[in-house]
């Protein structure tokens, strides 16, 4: 049967993608009226190099924020250290910071697996 | 030359220097995705995950490094992220189960796993390590058995670690 029998996947080494820290607080930024969380991520998969970062509410509705990119480009193993900024209207409705992998459709990598973490503002 | 290098040894280790290695010790949770998923084609109209119909189960890891701190949420596929052009209806089914532990205390995980449409949820209550494998299945022409189109076909699942 030379009919498609298609892989998800190669098999592959680990991959894994980790984000902290996993209760981030929010602190007093440069401006007046909007707070800043500072996050950490680290790519160890080495078939995604794009992540993007998303703030959610309770209900996981997305609440508005800013940061240096929405979409950043991670190298495997590198890490990079980011601010997450909200405004004080926002500050109380903001539940979760959450990153998640990008695949890409041309990519020569397949990856079957979309990861997503999501740390926790804790009150 | 046997001075030569003595005195080369000498004066590097002059000039030697403290490398600050840092680091931080913090909660965390990592996935690792260890076996990425294949798809078998048993038949015509099947595409599975199936070891005995030829598919690999894609295994996913989670790492965790503080206990209650997150739960484990994975959604199995319900649509290909790319396929050939699919004009009849794709009959989706799958599964999220346990394969491994590191620690004793995640032997109830499946057992207390909350599952809602293509979706398991496992609270993360020991510290440790967890593997979990995923079952996919696709059957093409809404029960009538039609042929796949030929063709490269990939589904994606989902792996979330959420912070309670």
């Amino acid at each position: 049967m030379y009919r498609a029998v298609i892989l998800f996947l190669l098999a592959l080494p680990a991959y894994s993608h980790e984000m902290t820290p996993t209760y981030p607080k929010w602190g007093p930024s440069h401006v007046d009226g909007v707070f800043k969380a500072e996050m950490e991520l680290f790519n160890k998969r080495r078939d995604v190099e794009w992540y993007e970062i998303g703030v959610f509410d309770v209900d996981w509705k997305p609440v508005p924020f800013v940061s240096r990119y929405k979409v950043m480009r991670l190298k495997y193993l590198s890490h990079v250290q980011f601010d997450v900024y909200v405004s004080a209207p926002d500050v109380s409705t903001a539940e979760y910071v959450c990153s998640v992998s990008k695949l890409r459709e041309s990519s020569d990598k397949k990856p079957m697996v979309a990861t997503r973490i999501c740390s926790r503002f804790k009150p | 030359m046997k001075r030569l290098a003595i005195a080369l040894l000498i004066t590097g280790s002059a000039h030697a220097i403290d490398v600050p290695i840092e680091g931080t010790v913090q909660s965390r949770c990592l996935i690792n995705t260890d076996v990425s998923g294949v798809y078998g084609n048993p038949n015509a109209y099947t595409l599975t995950t199936t070891p005995a119909d030829g598919g690999v189960l894609p295994v996913v890891r989670y790492d965790v490094s503080l206990a209650d701190a997150y739960k484990a949420r994975i959604t199995y596929p319900t649509a290909f992220s790319a396929s050939p052009s699919l004009s009849d209806m794709v009959t989706w089914t799958g599964s999220v189960t346990v394969q491994e532990v590191s620690d004793v205390a995640m032997a109830d995980y499946d057992t207390d796993a909350v599952e809602y449409d293509q979706t398991k949820e496992y609270d993360l209550t020991a510290t440790g390590t967890t593997w979990f494998k995923i079952a996919s299945s696709a059957t093409y022409g809404g029960g009538g058995n039609k042929a796949f189109p030929g063709g490269t076909y990939r589904a994606l699942v989902v792996a979330e670690c959420i912070a309670q």
